[in-house]
């Protein structure tokens, strides 16, 4: 009658080996072929659950204010879940994939670049459905931020939201000659010592860094081929991690080390440590500024040679019980009227995702009446000879050999 | 005897639920370590994880060692000092053994958060001491994990310090009033009374702070350099990477991890053994 102990601990390993048996992978999720009207009926009643970001209070604050109510008068419930990481959404839909789930818990995923093709890779997407959303019209179909996530063909897989711009702020009042390039910019830091750094990669916006850098080593983004090759890794890597190890005793604590996350770099910035920060969304430095964060004299830096920019998206796994709900969301997510309300600085301030020569007069008016930011340029001048972003297959290998090559050796 | 039986079988299911998520939980890890858990694809045996994680692997134990040993030692110390001066001035005992408790009752996180704010770069104590940044050492993420070691010693030190209090304080009254009656003072009563009755709480309370120091993620991510890393914050990092071939990887070093771990109490298990057989049990 007693419970055997070793009886049980062979009973544990023999249930994982049943689990990691039953995962074979399923085929990917295609949409059901009905018409926009049915789909919006099936929405009706629908509980939507969007994983996004949680760490930014004014995306928060618009989903849950702008997008929600919006939501609710199609029938829709939306319910944000904040996440620390993108990654923890996709870790949840794997899980649910391989245990063959068929309602899960996450139905719509703010994502784009490396995660979204990891999605691609792992099968975990509902794809060929972005396409069918009546409010793509207004997107312009041979944007190639729109149509190409990080060099991943998009398929369908997931709607535009919003896009972005990696952008250099400076303290101005420090600062007095800005630089205007990007070799401008790393000359500047050699000129200023420990007044400079970048986070470490893997972290996202150190990431950016580096891909920068190498555009600008490799002399000039069409200088590197989009998709990863092992060949144009090596033909190009030696002098980007040449001149990054020559920067590198310039930097904030001589290159020692390196700040953890954009987060770090920020706070090091916001204390009067280094003279500039970094960010791939540059709505968030109005706010910073606005709050006391950041010094008023913050100003953006406008690059001549142009810096990398993307788009960011929603999609829809594979495993998720509310397909039509979710779909019902990221066309509204699409409307002008959702573009425009996010747009304001007062409101979130991303850049919209449509092609404003595309809208009726009525809701491009609602685009040129949005309030000017006093420290973030508009999407024109700063997206003004921007350059696409590599494919993902570069992010991985980019960062190790960083990883190896710059951190290693500055330890 | 039956009655250590009995007692015995009332520990099973406690013991069976412990041996199950723990054992769940390792032969998970070792297996998708050795590959066998693909996220996607087919799952094929072999140790190309720890083949592939093996440099960062060598820098990561040295750095989890470097934390853990000078975190236990510091925790050892100040815990057996904290705890056995409290009994010996046994006026204040409640007070000092409510503070020690108290802080073990912070969170790790709560604790770096609040480290990293008194003596960062621009924390408190430079601000204080008008040092700038320049002027100040590198104590957070610098090449020393200094501020890290002193989170754990702060916090573990109250840990030891509670459970010598709580081990051998009551049992311990009568000796020491022996000892006061035979003419010994404070010094004499706590270098041959209380620190030798001690040594043993201490000596288990600190291999649990040095397991759970080469285990904890959040102190040295907070506190710690980006490079190179502790074993924890590596895995934590490869787990999370955009790559999901460096999964197994992940658990590769969440192994070593727990076989530095593993090996380590094993190591002093044996040592005490070996030490009871030569000075004779005690009986306990």
């Amino acid at each position: 009658m007693r419970p055997s102990l070793p009886r049980l601990a062979l009973l544990v390993p023999a249930a994982m080996l049943a689990t990691a048996c039953a995962s074979t992978s399923q085929p990917q999720g295609q949409v059901p072929d009905k018409p926009w009207k049915q789909i919006v009926a099936d929405a009706d009643g629908q509980v939507v659950d969007l994983w996004m970001y949680g760490g930014d209070d004014r995306g928060n604050a618009y989903v849950d204010d702008v997008l929600a109510p919006a939501a609710e008068k199609l029938g829709v419930t939306l319910r944000r879940v904040p996440i620390a990481d993108t990654k923890d959404a996709l870790r949840r839909m794997f899980a649910e994939k391989a245990a063959g789930e068929t309602s899960g818990k996450v139905d719509l995923v703010w994502v784009n670049g490396d995660n979204f093709a990891t999605g691609r890779q792992a099968d975990a997407w509902l794809c060929g459905w972005s396409q069918r959303l009546p409010n793509m019209t207004y997107v312009a179909p041979d944007d190639a931020l729109v149509t190409q996530d990080f060099g991943t063909d998009v398929n369908g897989c997931e709607s535009p939201w919003h896009k972005a711009q990696f952008t250099f702020a400076y303290d101005s009042a420090r600062v007095a000659n800005p630089p205007v390039t990007f070799d401008g910019l790393l000359a500047w830091a050699e000129d200023h010592p420990g007044r400079f750094t970048y986070p470490a990669p893997p972290d996202f916006t150190g990431s950016v860094f580096v891909r920068q850098a190498l555009y600008a080593t490799a002399g000039g983004a069409d200088q590197v081929p989009s998709i990863y090759g092992e060949a144009a890794y090596d033909q190009l890597t030696p002098s980007l991690w040449q001149r990054l190890d020559e920067l590198a005793p310039s930097l904030w604590r001589q290159g020692r080390t390196y700040p953890r996350d954009a987060a770090a770099l920020d706070r090091l910035y916001a204390n009067g440590e280094v003279d500039m920060t970094m960010t791939y969304g540059p709505a968030t430095l109005t706010e910073l500024v606005a709050n006391g964060t950041f010094p008023s004299s913050t100003r953006v830096l406008t690059l001549q040679d142009g810096t990398v920019g993307n788009a960011s998206f929603l999609g829809i796994p594979s495993t998720s019980g509310d397909q039509e709900g979710a779909m019902v969301v990221a066309n509204l997510a699409l409307s002008p009227a959702q573009q425009a309300a996010k747009a304001d600085p007062a409101t979130w301030g991303q850049f919209t995702a449509l092609d404003l020569d595309r809208l009726s007069a009525t809701d491009r008016g609602r685009f040129d009446r949005l309030p000017r930011s006093p420290v973030v340029p508009p999407y024109e001048v700063l997206s003004k000879n921007a350059v696409p972003e590599l494919a993902s297959g570069w992010v991985g290998p980019l960062d190790e050999g960083w990883r190896r090559e710059v951190l290693g050796a500055g330890s | 005897m039956t009655h250590s039986a009995t007692e015995r079988h009332r520990a099973t299911p406690a013991l069976a639920l412990v041996l199950l998520v723990t054992g769940a939980g390792l032969v998970s890890v070792l297996a998708t370590s050795l590959g066998l858990f693909p996220l996607f694809g087919p799952a094929r045996l072999s140790i190309q994880g720890y083949a592939e994680a093996s440099a960062d692997l060598r820098l990561a134990i040295r750095e989890s060692f470097v934390i853990a040993i000078s975190s236990t030692v510091l925790a050892a110390a100040a815990g057996l000092l904290l705890g056995t001066v409290v009994l010996v001035f046994s006026r204040h005992r409640w007070l000092v053994g409510g503070l020690a408790a108290g802080v073990v009752a912070v969170p790790h996180l709560v604790g770096a958060a609040s480290v990293d704010l008194l003596i960062g770069d621009t924390g408190l104590l430079p601000r204080i001491l008008g040092l700038g940044p320049e002027r100040w050492p590198d104590l957070v993420g610098g090449a020393w994990p200094a501020a890290t070691v002193l989170e754990f010693a702060w916090k573990e030190s109250a840990f030891v310090g509670v459970v010598v209090i709580a081990t051998v304080g009551r049992r311990l009254t009568d000796l020491l009033e022996v000892a006061a009656v035979l003419g010994a003072g404070p010094w004499r009563r706590w270098s041959r009374v209380l620190v030798p009755s001690a040594l043993p709480a201490v000596a288990g309370s600190a291999m649990i702070v040095f397991v759970y120091t080469v285990g904890s993620y959040e102190v040295p991510w907070l506190l710690g350099r980006s490079y190179p890393e502790p074993l924890p914050v590596m895995a934590y990092r490869l787990f999370g990477s955009i790559d999901l071939t460096a999964r197994p990887q992940a658990a590769a070093t969440a192994v070593v991890g727990a076989a530095v771990a593993g090996a380590t109490v094993l190591l002093v298990w044996l040592f005490t053994l070996g030490h009871r057989r030569a000075h004779g049990s005690s009986g306990r």
